[in-house]
């Protein structure tokens, strides 16, 4: 089962493979450290063909909108407070990244079908295809809580450790997707999404013995020694 | 056994600017795109060729940082690679998403042919580093040349090369596959 997919680490480190190969890719690197290492040298030279880009000087703006969008809100407003009223004015219509004559709600619903369908849907197909491209171990559809659009599966290899195939939304800013294995009513840190969302694969750190049970909670950045955030996905073996 | 890995100066110190951001630091944010900013940039507007686009990915991709960092993982490679792997994740979700697909012929190495452009500025700046990699490039046969740029440049998956140039997709992935072994061999020996 964790023959080294050698033929595909230069792919994956340019991003060439499709999504379910690149899950599968990804789920191998979080257990092989010889192919990580592997990855890691042929990202080296793709840097080095990303340093070949013309250097092109961003707009002297751009510095600001992106410290704009990670300060607090209340820096914010008090930025905005001090700024003369014609200036924020032509700032909101440069920010307006719509033609104008859009109206605003449906400009809305322009950059919620533009810009989540797709990739949702993607996103969705990629998923599908993982839980069924699983080879051996026995297979658990984790229980999503009402209101999130998580999914989950739990894989228990025949040999090796048990992972989740999860489709996860991007966590909020300072937070990320946390796994437990729930033994009895203790439940113990079994890793982290990293900083994957989308379709990924997370090996658990911890077994997982009949009985058990697993869930997925959003925690703060880096994880945390008891789970204190919100259940998304859940489910008991 | 029990070797410390050693980790360069500059790796640390942009490891060191994703755990103050992690910890919800805007200055260190700020810090990174002095640092990167510049390249982020060129990267997404190659991809992209269009300013307007560039500045709206590379804010998304600044701002995934900012809520990814706490999940960077130093075994997975360095900072600069995680970036670009951010970096062209969001440049090919927004082509994709947004349906502005960029048909045009792309080379892996069009540095020095844009270079001349009005809009491009600190030609100057060339690294040492990037005139190694053009250097290597030029020596990959024009088929591993036009797959790797379709894929890096073009950020289209083996498959959709396969179908693309009507090549067997066996054939696309040998290719792939020999031409990044080619410059990683090639840049070894020049370092």
């Amino acid at each position: 089962m964790n023959t080294h997919p050698t033929d595909d680490l230069a792919a994956f480190s340019i991003g060439a493979l499709d999504a379910s190969d690149q899950a599968g890719v990804d789920t191998h690197l979080a257990l092989c450290e010889v192919c990580r290492a592997e990855v890691a040298s042929f990202a080296e030279v793709a840097w080095g063909i990303a340093e070949l880009a013309p250097l092109v000087a961003p707009g002297p703006t751009l510095r600001e909108q992106v410290l704009d969008r990670v300060r607090p809100r209340t820096a914010r407003v008090a930025s905005t407070a001090s700024r003369p009223p014609l200036l924020d004015g032509l700032r909101r219509i440069f920010d307006l990244r719509v033609p104008l004559a859009v109206p605003l709600a449906l400009a809305l619903l322009l950059a919620i079908s533009l810009g989540g369908l797709g990739s949702a849907r993607a996103d969705a197909d990629a998923y599908a295809r993982a839980v069924a491209g699983v080879a051996d171990g026995t297979v658990v559809t984790l229980a999503a809580t009402a209101g999130t659009e998580a999914r989950g599966s739990l894989v228990v290899p025949a040999t090796g450790d048990p992972y989740l195939i999860l489709r996860l939304p991007a966590p909020p800013a300072g937070k990320t997707w946390e796994a437990w294995v729930l033994r009895g009513e203790q439940p113990l840190a079994a890793g982290i999404s990293g900083d994957r969302w989308g379709v990924v694969t997370l090996v658990l750190s911890q077994p997982v013995r009949p009985g058990d049970g697993v869930a997925v909670t959003l925690e703060d950045a880096g994880g945390v020694a008891a789970p204190r955030g919100t259940i998304v996905l859940q489910a008991r073996t | 056994m029990g070797r410390t890995p050693v980790v360069p100066v500059a790796e640390s110190a942009d490891e060191q600017l994703l755990e103050r951001i992690a910890a919800g630091d805007a200055g260190a944010l700020g810090e990174i795109y002095d640092a990167y900013g510049r390249i982020v940039f060129a990267i997404v507007y190659r991809m992209l060729a269009s300013p307007e686009a560039a500045e709206e990915v590379a804010q998304d991709v600044f701002h995934a940082v900012w809520r990814r960092a706490g999940a960077y993982r130093r075994e997975r490679g360095a900072v600069r690679t995680w970036l670009l792997a951010i970096a062209r994740n969001a440049a090919i979700d927004w082509r994709r998403t947004r349906g502005k697909r960029v048909e045009r012929e792309v080379e892996l190495d069009a540095a020095t042919a844009m270079r001349a452009d009005s809009s491009v500025v600190d030609s100057v700046l060339l690294s040492l580093r990037a005139e190694r990699v053009r250097d290597a490039v030029r020596t990959l046969p024009p088929e591993q040349r036009d797959v790797l740029a379709l894929a890096f440049w073009g950020g289209l998956t083996q498959a959709e090369i396969a179908l693309r140039t009507a090549t067997p997709l066996g054939t696309v992935k040998s290719r792939v596959r020999l031409g990044m072994e080619k410059l990683r061999l090639h840049l070894a020996e020049e370092s």
